[in-house]
């Protein structure tokens, strides 16, 4: 039986939804497949790394139990030899436990997680691990970058101006000007990193500019301002797959262009003002009720992106559709979509249990392939010195 | 040690759940392994004999320690049989007082419950007798309540009717039932259950029947009847107190065919007696199928699950017929018809498969008729769910043989069995039977329920047949 480690938490605005993504997403399925040891690794808010059984209940978090866990529990230590050992050294006895992991299945959002940084720590420690690589979990958590490079492969993106942290405190004038000269407005402010629509706002004229920047600046330290398509249908694809990847439905969140989602609107009230809780999956259309010209249309865009980023394992592609001129404009790629967005797969035919069985079958693949590859090879060089 | 509180609970609820019968109770505390699994699923009802009892043992234990507690410490350093006949004292404590809890409920039943219900029971012939409706009776090993709801909905369209409360078919049930009438009904419909040898004669010399509805024979309470003989023969005592023309019976089934007496109205998929089924469709929307009777001819869409439900809408139809109820008013009732709770019923999950949640089928004759539709109904995966079947006495490994094998020849893709006694007879028959599918075995039955979406996704459909109650393992 392998075991795997999913690793959830973190040091990230989306915290929170990370730990859903785990637990009712991934732990759960795995457990109900039987075929592995499922391990619970978290990260906390201050980023110490904790490793128990007692994770995989999400009761220890929405009771705060977790505060007083978090007193009592030994932080882990990782051992890279040929592979990721957990350590966890108890308080009194010092007594070691150790428990070699043959898998990382990562789920964590945001910063640290799905930006590569935790791909580039299972890369150094040669497990194989679930989901995206380095490169195209950075390139898709930079909302700008992703963009370039899908206008370099042909790609439809709204058109958008941008700008770092620091160019903007500096001289925060010119870049205002630099977007009322380049831009129409309705415009969207974004955080190029953040995802689960925090810190976005939607702009309809000059005079909510500068604080939409200031919000963003608050949050990331890159900002990107883009020009509203106009007769929006929004449309998401969920994809999974090596070189081969499968789309599951076309999504159609039930939004318009005079509203967007904030956090609070997609995670606290399913996704309706004033609605009720039950996160963020209850708002939207599957399969997109769009024509079927369009809809393939969509989708084979969703599958460029993906390609082009160079995605790996799972990721979600956005993209904005103006329903008059049919024109279908890439948003943004996630690499780790929230729940995995097993209610799509679901719809597709596709379990939970298929689902991170699927997953881990790519991630195995890709290691496989990866193990080809040469890495070292002799040298002369330092007979030099 | 037990915590006192808690053991005592535990007691309670275990007899709560036993009905306060004395032998289930003690079979079950009997074969306990793990008191803290006891209360898994649900919960003490605090009713007040459930509470009378709880502090009858909480009481017993507590003393029962306390006292073992300072014989110890008063004998300590004489000798060490004192010291050590206290701590025999302390710790079987919990055992004394669940054997205990019985003579209380022995003597409630005795003193208290038998005499009560005896004169309940007594007065309720006479208010039998005295009423003037047309009375129905249901018997058989299953089927009865489904039976009993369906006449009732297609009567009431037109006649005054009353029925028994949901399963409540034994003789204080029925003696309530006749305090609670007003005496003006048409038509009672009455559910007769059988736990022991003669319990159906005894309800029919109370009740009196003019028509009977026989559903079926199955293995079924025969911790009680000696044989499925013995029991078919009680059942079918009911058919001694009407004439052949107003008995129904379920023809369907296979042990009932040797009862089959001339006169006798015989229902299953062909029709009942003159009303000719034909054109029977099935889908998760319910049968449609098509009625033709000397009176008339009927279309109907029943939003019932499965083909066995054809006999007894076609009875249920000819019975109408009898009471005059017009062909608009029995339509109409049989398009209003809901799934039963727990029989059958279908329920699409957020996963996107159906359920079919047929958790209240204890008979091999429901579980076959389960997997009869689960094999017609069109799904990307057929997922069947059973723990097995309880209560099979002497049948049991030949019924659980039968039901993998039943298994093993429908199309099903996934079968899920749970970890007890039942599970690996059923195995053996899959395999027998070169079973190919995924076979999964689960150690928590709620724990699996539970998730049940996580392993489903649209295209699939799940039956669920029967859940075991808390004291079978």
């Amino acid at each position: 039986m392998k075991t795997i480690a999913v690793i959830f938490g973190g040091q990230s605005a989306e915290h929170d939804v990370s730990i859903v993504t785990a637990i009712a997403s991934i732990i759960r399925p795995l457990q109900l497949t039987k075929e592995y040891d499922v391990q619970a690794v978290y990260i906390a808010k201050d980023g110490s790394w904790y490793w128990d059984n007692k994770l995989k209940n999400i009761e220890l978090f929405t009771t705060g139990e977790i505060d007083n866990f978090l007193k009592k529990a030994p932080k882990v230590q990782i051992v890279f030899d040929h592979g990721l050992t957990l350590v966890k050294t108890r308080q009194f006895t010092n007594r070691k436990t150790y428990k070699k992991i043959d898998i990382v299945f990562p789920a964590m959002h945001g910063t640290h997680g799905e930006d590569g940084d935790l791909m580039g720590l299972l890369n150094m420690a040669g497990v194989p691990y679930v989901g995206c690589g380095v490169a195209a979990s950075a390139i898709a958590m930079d909302k700008v970058l992703a963009k370039l490079i899908a206008e370099a492969h042909g790609v439809l993106t709204p058109k958008m101006q941008f700008t770092t942290k620091s160019d903007f405190e500096h001289d925060p004038q010119s870049f205002i000007d630099a977007v009322n000269k380049q831009l129409t407005y309705p415009l969207f402010v974004k955080p190029a990193h953040l995802g689960s629509s925090i810190g976005i706002t939607k702009v309809t004229d000059k005079n909510q500019l500068a604080n939409a920047l200031e919000l963003a600046a608050h949050y990331d330290t890159k900002i990107l301002v883009e020009e509203a398509v106009p007769n929006l249908i929004e449309l998401t694809l969920p994809i999974m797959g090596n070189e081969q990847p499968i789309p599951a439905f076309l999504e159609q969140p039930l939004t318009s262009s005079e509203h967007f989602f904030d956090f609070d609107t997609k995670y606290m009230n399913s996704g309706k003002k004033g609605g009720k809780k039950g996160g963020a999956q209850g708002y939207s259309i599957i399969p997109a009720a769009i024509d079927a010209a369009l809809y393939k249309k969509a989708e084979d865009v969703g599958l460029a992106v993906y390609r082009a980023v160079g995605c790996e394992g799972i990721a979600r592609v956005d993209m904005l559709v103006d329903s008059i001129t049919s024109k279908v404009y890439f948003n943004e790629v996630n690499p780790l979509p929230g729940g995995l967005y097993a209610h799509n797969w679901q719809k597709k035919g596709i379990s939970k249990t298929q689902l991170v069985q699927k997953l881990i079958d790519y991630a195995l693949q890709r290691q496989h392939s990866a193990s080809d590859l040469s890495t070292t090879f002799k040298t002369s060089y330092l007979r030099q010195f | 040690m037990y915590n006192p509180f808690y053991f005592s609970t535990v007691i309670a609820y275990m007899l709560q759940n036993t009905e306060y019968q004395i032998r289930p109770y003690l079979t079950w505390y009997i074969r306990l392994k793990n008191i803290k699994k006891v209360m898994y699923r649900r919960k003490l009802e605090p009713t007040r004999a459930a509470k009378a009892l709880r502090l009858f043992v909480l009481l017993g234990v507590s003393t029962q320690m306390i006292v073992s507690i300072i014989l110890f410490v008063t004998l300590l350093g004489a000798s060490w049989i004192g010291p050590f006949l206290a701590a025999i004292l302390y710790f079987t404590a919990p055992t004394v007082w669940a054997l205990l809890v019985v003579v209380p409920l022995w003597f409630g039943r005795v003193i208290i419950s038998n005499p009560k219900e005896k004169r309940l029971i007594k007065a309720s012939a006479l208010l039998f007798k005295k009423h003037p409706a047309h009375k129905i009776v249901v018997a058989g090993s299953y089927g009865k309540t489904s039976m009993k709801e369906l006449l009732g909905s297609v009567l009431s369209t037109e006649k005054k009717v009353a029925i028994t409360p949901a399963n409540k078919n034994v003789a204080l049930s029925h003696a309530l039932f006749a305090r609670r009438l007003k005496g003006d009904e048409d038509i009672l419909v009455i559910e007769l259950g059988e736990g022991k040898n003669g319990d159906v004669k005894r309800f029919c010399e109370t009740i009196g029947p003019d028509t009977v509805f026989i559903t079926g024979i199955a293995p079924a309470h025969l911790d009680q009847y000696v044989s499925l003989d013995q029991a078919a023969t009680d059942i079918f005592s009911a058919t001694n107190f009407v004439s052949p023309s107003s008995v129904y019976v379920n023809t369907e089934n296979q042990y009932t065919a040797v009862y089959i007496k001339e006169g006798y109205i015989q229902y299953n998929a062909a029709g009942a007696s003159e009303a000719k089924a034909s054109k029977v469709k099935q889908s998760l929307n319910g049968v449609s199928f098509h009625i033709k009777t000397p009176k008339a001819s009927y279309e109907v869409q029943a939003p019932l699950l499965g083909k066995h439900l054809v006999g007894p809408l076609c009875a249920a139809v000819q019975l109408a017929e009898r009471f005059s109820i017009t062909k608009q008013s029995i339509l109409q009732a049989l398009a209003g018809l809901q799934p039963y709770e727990h029989r059958m019923q279908p329920r699409y999950l957020a996963s996107g498969a159906y359920l079919i949640d047929d958790t209240y089928n204890g008979n091999i004759e429901g579980m076959k008729a389960g997997l009869a539709l689960l094999n017609d109904l069109p799904a990307k995966r057929r997922i069947y769910v059973t723990p097995g079947l309880v209560d099979q006495g002497s049948e049991t490994h030949a019924v659980h043989t039968q039901l993998g094998a039943a298994i093993a020849a429908s199309a099903v893709d996934v079968v899920v069995l749970m970890n007890n006694s039942a599970q690996p007879i059923i195995q053996a028959a899959l395999s027998a039977a070169n079973y190919s599918g995924e076979l999964r075995v689960e150690d928590d039955p709620l724990y699996f329920y539970t998730h049940i979406e996580d392993i489903t996704a649209a295209g699939d459909v799940v039956l669920l047949q029967n859940d075991w109650p808390d004291n079978y393992a």
